[in-house]
């Protein structure tokens, strides 16, 4: 075992992955010669070879594109968009052409979309988007966003191994934040299964992404006063764990829905409609949601600071809801 | 005459094209025939008689195109079609029964009522069903290339889209990325000069869609798409060239469209000076002309051959009319693999 | 052979209606299927319409010239033989409504709102448990502890808890009032209170509410009690007891408990119980709060005794080793307001006992004596009693007599 970072658990799983079947490639700007923007593919020219990873030219649309077909004809693409908000530039293919083909005509298009997502590196507006819920409206598309080292690597294996379209979310503030020991052999995360990160009675944290640290962090505050904060970790959005929520919900009674990602449209708006439905009589407060505002990410710091969901709202809002 | 007209007689290579053999000549007239009277039904029948219900693009006039470049293809070779390349999923193997299931939205139609009319498609025939944004096809035409140059397989691709669908960022994207990836793809343009009611000066600036293949670094030939057999020998040689690893070509075929853009479209803003003109050029007929010319074919082989082509529809259309719609709850199968 | 429907087909997507231009045939004419049969015109085209079915035109539905929405029956083509359909009326060629036409349907009331004055604020998991319990959520009313009074799963669950539990006197945890919320229009900051600020906060109001304060205040002359404190202290020190003015107090207090055993006393629902034992809890301030070790059997003490156990009773407060028995089974409490200063004080009695004695700060007073002023040492005592049980008349009996002990003091 090893500590291995965030950044590192990918490139594991996807040097693996290749060393495992002949069928998978990486294709995107920049992957080869100079390892990805990211590092994130750094050695795989040299261990695999200029087909197998494929330097593109900035042609997002047909970078998807050309990963439909050749998944069509059995090739299993990992297509890098070298930031997640470039990834409108292909939304077409990914939700007109890749999420319908099997609904249409019987043909699955196994491709992931490889996506660095999210803020806190002073990126601003077209560096620092989570542009997850565009795909999540998509029937056909598979969406994960993983928080862990673990679950980074698990789960880039599980979307490889997919028969079916998945949008990979790589948050790039975790990416050398990031570190833990992995074990060494083969493991996969199953996609659409969360994960519990901490137990407790009186309120349920539920999120994704780095947002798991903010709630983690706010967690240990919220103990010394006597508050205990159970921490679900959702991992998958679509398909996401409808069980897992539901349990949560039913033990703790009070929930607040954490993300990174803006409010209107967000996932959170999801989760409440479900919980609503599903567990009214379960709870003893209303839901709360913790967003970013619905505005552009900005770029200076302290706007920065403010737009993103900080440990100091999860500790108010808990504590409101706490006595409610 | 005041618009545009196009005498390819001075385009071209200059070379006399290779011609296909009596036998194939006959095949592509025979499917050309299916494809006009298919459509003609399609488009004027079953349409306007409720039987069909949605959008109804028919190819006619523009036969030649699809029949011309995919007649001779291997059956391991790829097609994306667009959707006014009938002749592409007759010749790839669909049958009529399944193509006017397809319109009529019944169960047995190729997407089981899932998608409408030219939307088909069959892994099992190598045929790409195409979606309405065209122009995303050209992507992943390359990527289909690319698959087969990264396992070393002499396979190639056929993509063909009309001059509308070259103004899309996916076509350019996608003719750059063949190029310079170098993908065995042989890039057929049914320049039937318009879109919809756009005509092709409001559609582009360069005259032909080929000048465009220099500026992405492939050869690009202009040729008559109302004769299939030039259409048969520009489509050859690019697939030669393509199976010969030396990357994607553009072959701009030159028509008109004889209809609307839909069956709902009497394209009241194309000169009836027009279609006049290409009327009298039109392909079927002409290959007609030749074949009788060389003593290949008599009327009354035609006739005969005609004859067969509406019994063979008449009886694809009775059983379709009879197949069942789709159970409406099937609506929510197959989005994702199931086991 | 079958009547065939002959309908005015959907010429384009957006198209929803068409109108009949003209009819290429008449009633009872032959008619081949594609022959054309009629034409239409739509916002978009102009077309003639081929026959679905051969056979010969039975009728005509829709006139030249009208307008009618797609799927709309145009005519009927039989076989020749039959006449017109009975079924045929002008109510055939009625349209399908189109959606825009439809009134919306209105929307489902939900269950009657309540009334404001019925109106308890809670929540689902609430009434669902009280559901589920048979409780009728009207016996919670303003009892809730959630925010303006919203009865929370918390008080519910109490509730169930302690419904199963027999009725009387003390055994018996019934909910708290709630205050009225506190308002304030300036900056506020606010702060959680701890387990044992909580702790405290219940136990003074439940003593409030439980027993009848009355409070009587006593000056004594410790002058005696302290020049017998200066010549025992030299002693007690040999045999490790540090000796305060305290033990004299309890010394006192347990020596008047016996004299008087209903100030030792509980009020059990109708009942007086008189407790054997003499256990005297002495107050501690600790940081944030307070707690009361207990002198157990403090009649068995003599004031070494009294004096030894104090100090270590003190002595494990303040060094948070105290066990659970050493803080239970009071009968009486002294606490220390005097240890600041202050005067005397008003204390709260340490439930479920009657009494309890605060002791002030002893302070050097003049005083008059035999008519002559003369410089004392003098501390106010004060005893808040229970006036359930204990008269005013008793209670100062009780204390003229600690007066009289301390004041005569002589071992």
């Amino acid at each position: 075992m090893a500590l291995t970072t965030y950044v590192d658990a990918i490139r594991q799983g996807i040097s693996e992955e290749m060393e495992r079947d002949d069928n998978v490639f990486v294709l995107g700007e920049d992957v080869g010669i100079y390892g990805g923007a990211f590092k994130v593919t750094h050695g795989l020219l040299e261990k695999f070879g200029e087909t197998r990873v494929i330097d593109t030219p900035i042609s997002e649309s047909a970078i998807i594109g050309a990963a439909i077909g050749a998944a069509m004809m059995g090739l299993r693409p990992i297509a890098e968009m070298q930031f997640a908000d470039f990834i409108s530039c292909a939304f077409d293919q990914i939700t007109n052409f890749a999420a319908k083909c099997r609904y249409r005509w019987g043909a699955g298009i196994p491709i992931v979309v490889r996506a660095p997502s999210g803020g806190g590196i002073h990126g601003g507006p077209f560096h620092s988007q989570n542009p997850e819920m565009h795909f999540v409206h998509t029937p056909g598309l598979k969406v994960v966003c993983p928080s862990t080292a673990y679950d980074a690597k698990g789960l880039l294996k599980a979307a490889i191994r997919d028969a079916d379209p998945v949008i990979y979310f790589e948050h790039k503030y975790l990416y050398r934040r990031i570190k833990e020991e992995l074990p060494t052999g083969d493991f996969v995360v199953p996609i659409g299964k969360a994960a519990l990160r901490r137990k407790g009675s009186d309120i349920s944290v539920i999120t994704y992404g780095a947002m798991v640290y903010v709630a983690l962090d706010a967690a240990k505050e919220l103990e010394k006063e006597g508050i205990d904060i159970e921490v679900l970790d959702l991992r998958s959005l679509l398909p996401f764990d409808r069980e897992a929520v539901l349990e949560t919900v039913k033990r703790t009674n009070k929930v607040i829905l954490l993300h990174e990602d803006t409010r209107i449209g967000g996932f959170a708006g999801e989760l409440a409609a479900v919980i609503s439905e599903e567990a009214f009589d379960y709870l003893d407060g209303p839901i709360r949601r913790i967003t970013a505002p619905d505005t552009p990410v900005p770029f200076s710091p302290p706007m920065e600071e403010y737009f993103l969901p900080q440990v100091s709202d999860v500790l108010r809002v808990a504590r409101e809801l706490h006595a409610y | 005459m005041n618009a545009k007209t196009v005498d390819p007689h001075t385009l071209g290579t200059g070379q006399r094209p290779a011609l296909p053999p009596k036998e194939t000549q006959l095949k592509i007239l025979y499917f050309m025939k299916v494809v006009r009277e298919l459509e003609n039904r399609i488009e004027r029948k079953l349409y306007r008689q409720g039987k069909i219900v949605g959008g109804v693009y028919v190819g006619r006039g523009q036969e030649a195109i699809a029949v011309g470049s995919c007649i001779d293809l291997r059956a391991d070779d790829v097609v994306c079609p667009s959707h006014r390349d009938m002749g592409a999923f007759l010749i790839r193997g669909m049958s009529l029964r399944t193509i006017i299931a397809q319109y009529m939205g019944k169960k047995t139609g190729a997407t089981k009522g899932k998608d409408s009319n030219m939307h088909m498609g069959s892994l099992e025939h190598n045929l790409v069903a195409f979606i309405s944004m065209l122009g995303d096809s050209i992507p992943v035409a390359a990527g289909i290339g690319l698959s087969f140059k990264m396992r070393g397989q002499d396979r190639v691709v056929v993509c063909s889209f009309g001059d509308g669908a070259t103004s899309r960022g996916d076509w350019h994207e996608g003719l750059n990325m063949a190029s310079v990836m170098k993908c065995p793809v042989v890039f057929v343009c049914n320049n039937n000069q318009y879109a919809y009611s756009t005509p092709l000066e409001r559609q582009m600036a360069v005259e032909n869609v080929a000048d465009r293949a220099p500026a992405y670094g492939m050869p690009g030939e202009i040729v008559d798409g109302n004769d299939v057999l030039a259409v048969w020998d520009a489509s050859q040689r690019a697939i030669t060239y393509a199976r010969g690893g030396h990357g994607p070509s553009l072959i701009e075929c030159k028509t008109f469209r004889m209809t609307g853009h839909s069956a709902h479209d009497d394209a009241g803003y194309v000169p009836q000076e027009l279609f006049d003109y290409w009327e009298t050029r039109d392909p079927i007929r002409r290959l007609e002309r030749t074949l009788i010319q060389q003593n290949a074919l008599t009327d009354a082989g035609i006739a005969e051959m005609q004859k067969g082509i509406h019994q063979e529809i008449d009886e694809a259309i009775a059983i379709a009319e009879k197949d069942p719609y789709p159970d409406p709850e099937d609506c929510l199968r197959d989005v994702y693999f199931e086991e | 052979m079958a009547e065939t429907k002959v309908i005015m087909p959907q010429m384009g997507e957006s198209i929803f209606e068409g109108t009949l231009t003209k009819w290429l045939k008449k009633p009872g004419d032959k008619i081949e299927r594609d022959e054309a049969l009629f034409e239409i015109s739509t916002d978009k085209v102009d077309s003639e319409i081929p026959s679905p079915a051969s056979g010969v035109l039975q009728e005509i539905l829709v006139k030249e010239g009208q307008t009618v929405q797609i799927n709309t029956v145009v005519a009927i083509i039989g076989d020749g033989s039959g006449k017109a359909s009975a079924a045929s009326p002008a109510a055939k060629t009625e349209t399908k409504p189109t959606p825009a036409a439809t009134v919306a349907a209105p929307a489902r009331t939900d269950a009657a709102p309540v009334s404001d004055e019925e109106r308890m604020p809670t929540s689902p998991l609430v009434r669902r448990l009280a559901k589920e319990h048979n409780i009728d959520l009207a016996v919670l009313a303003g009892k809730g502890t959630g925010i303006n009074g919203r009865i929370t799963k918390d008080d519910i669950l109490s509730y169930i808890e302690n419904s199963g539990r027999s009725g009387s006197g003390t055994a018996k945890k019934s909910p708290l009032p709630t205050p009225a919320p506190m308002t304030f229009s300036g900056e506020t900051e606010r702060a959680p209170m701890t387990a044992m600020r909580k702790s405290i906060a219940e136990h003074m109001m439940a003593s409030r509410r439980t027993s009848a304060h009355v409070t009587t205040f006593f000056e004594i002359d410790c002058s005696r009690i302290m020049q017998a404190r200066e010549k025992l202290k030299a002693e007690f020190e040999t045999s490790g007891v540090h000796l305060t003015i305290t033990p004299f107090f309890v010394q006192a207090v347990v020596r008047a408990l016996r004299k008087f055993p209903i100030v030792n006393a509980s009020i059990d629902g109708d009942s007086i119980v008189y407790k054997r034992g003499i256990n005297i809890g002495i107050a501690v301030s600790l940081d944030g709060g307070l707690i009361v070790p207990v002198v157990k059997n403090a009649a068995e003490k003599n004031l070494q005794g009294l004096a030894h156990a104090i100090n270590d009773l003190g002595e494990r407060a303040r060094t948070k080793k105290l066990t659970p028995d050493d803080v239970k089974d009071g009968t009486f409490t002294i606490t220390n307001p005097g240890v600041y200063g202050a005067l005397t004080g008003t204390p709260i009695i340490n439930q479920p006992q009657v009494a309890i004695m605060g002791m002030g700060g002893i302070k050097k007073r003049a005083v008059v004596i035999d008519d002559a002023i003369a410089i004392r040492p003098i501390i106010v005592l004060s005893l808040s009693f229970d006036h359930r049980l204990i008269d005013g008349a008793l209670a100062d009996q009780f204390m003229a007599d600690i007066q009289k002990q301390l004041e005569t003091w002589q071992g």
